[in-house]
């Protein structure tokens, strides 16, 4: 069974088709890399897993399991679990300025615990912060746990955006160009975060800009352009030897 | 009539004019807030209706809106409806509310969409991401605004005297008209003075209070 299935995603702005029917699976524990020139329809589709666009029409499936139907003109069905099955890593990080770098970490599960009624016992204050101790040694900031945001690097902060979205244990953590952000000597420490996650049979989705960071972290790359899925395949076989003639005149400016 | 006994006196009058204040603080920052919803409302009758409200509010005068509160419930029904104390109060509430609506939309509206997207990917509510995220970094950015509006404040409450509403200023015009002493008038300032200096002082604290964080 698939961890995440993707089937005729479409999604339109006024007039502009920015998603022409997009499908996409996943298995558990692969790393799946987006990339493609700016207006293609990448962002758009992470941000449609996401729910922060809601797609036209199209059904999202997670483990097997309807999240998201949409017909067009008809209002969605999503189901409650939906959001929580995806984490999102930002391009600005977005962390929390008044809260510390822990802070941040629990605020979302500590609320949930609130929030939670039925099943299951609710997690404590203290199992959320040791969470919390454990993910931020994982990004490699337990030093940093009181610091505030603004004390910290943009690497920093986006580990630590990583530690925060990875506290809610999605089953699928997607990445927004997690390093366009960044001075280019910091990329390397978030790539590296990013690297030891797939090392932990996480499942990822990542929109890259990073193309060699791609090629040795991904199962599967996607090339995308116009709202259409131009290309896929194995890194080797999207890099090494494109079929399309668009995903070749990309890579020959990017590479 | 020496000058502690005239002080003491007009310390009492002080005390109504603090009344107003606290009053009209206590109610208008929270009404601010809801008038700032509507204002912002999708539902579009419900923001236009705000803001023809927040428009007429601040578009006349205080001393209009004291006086037609007071006054017109007589004139229309033939019998008044609010002392000269609630009058006051609710005139001064919906007036600073809709002054601070403006204040707060203007804060609400600069906090960029990532910190409510943040919120919604971590599965936040959106009455959770606006409590827990968002209005501390709002109250942030408005406090030197607010300030200014507060301590305008300070000084209109002396506007409730022409609806008999005896404040401060009114206890001093007493001694003009029962003795024709005219300095406790000028000594007014004095409390003014010294209370929006306290404040002052508060809200810097505040300030610096909010200046661990960056937003």
């Amino acid at each position: 069974m698939k961890m995440l299935e993707v089937k005729n995603l479409c999604k339109r702005f006024g007039s502009n088709e920015v998603l022409k029917g997009v499908d996409l699976a996943l298995n558990k524990g692969e790393v799946l890399s987006i990339i493609g020139s700016s207006g293609g329809g990448k962002t758009t589709l992470l941000r449609c897993l996401n729910f922060l666009e809601k797609a036209d029409s199209g059904e999202i499936l997670v483990g097997g399991k309807s999240v998201y139907h949409a017909v067009d003109g008809q209002k969605p069905v999503v189901s409650a679990e939906a959001q929580l099955s995806f984490g999102l890593v930002f391009q600005q990080f977005n962390l929390f300025p008044q809260y510390s770098v822990l802070g941040n970490l629990m605020l979302a599960p500590k609320l949930r615990a609130k929030r939670k009624s039925t099943e299951g016992p609710r997690e404590t204050a203290e199992q959320i912060a040791a969470r919390a101790q454990k993910l931020l040694e994982t990004v490699g900031l337990t030093d940093k746990a009181n610091a505030y945001p603004c004390e910290l690097s943009g690497g920093q902060q986006q580990r630590v955006a990583i530690a925060r979205a990875l506290m809610l244990e999605p089953d699928i953590l997607c990445f927004d160009e997690p390093t366009s952000a960044l001075d280019p000597e910091l990329t390397g420490e978030v790539l590296k975060v990013i690297r030891s996650l797939k090392d932990s049979e996480r499942t990822m989705i990542i929109v890259t800009h990073e193309m060699e960071f791609a090629r040795h972290v991904s199962d599967c790359v996607i090339f995308m352009a116009d709202g259409v899925i131009e290309e896929e395949g194995t890194p080797e076989e999207v890099f090494d030897r494109p079929k399309s003639e668009k995903t070749r005149a990309f890579l020959s400016k990017t590479c | 009539m020496n000058f502690w006994s005239i002080t003491l006196d007009l310390l009492v009058g002080f005390g109504e004019t603090l009344k107003i204040f606290g009053v009209t603080l206590a109610l208008a920052l929270p009404l601010g807030l809801i008038i700032a919803f509507g204002s912002m409302a999708k539902f579009k009758p419900l923001s236009a209706l705000t803001r023809g409200i927040v428009w007429v509010v601040r578009g006349t005068p205080l001393m209009l809106q004291l006086i037609v509160v007071y006054y017109g419930p007589g004139i229309v029904f033939g019998t008044p409806i609010f002392s000269a104390y609630s009058a006051t109060y609710i005139t001064f509430t919906v007036n600073y509310a809709c002054y601070f609506s403006e204040i707060y939309r203007g804060g609400i509206q600069s906090i960029t969409k990532g910190q409510y997207e943040a919120g919604q990917v971590l599965g936040m509510t959106k009455s959770e991401t606006f409590f827990k995220v968002i209005l501390l970094q709002v109250v942030k950015r408005i406090i030197p605004p607010m300030s200014n509006e507060i301590i305008t404040l300070v000084k209109d409450t002396s506007l409730a005297r022409i609806i008999t509403y005896y404040e401060l200023i009114y206890f001093a015009q007493r001694y003009i008209k029962n003795g024709g002493i005219l300095w406790p008038l000028f000594y007014t300032a004095v409390y003014y003075l010294v209370f929006t200096a306290l404040l002052t002082v508060f809200f810097r604290w505040l300030e610096k209070k909010l200046d661990y964080f960056k937003a």
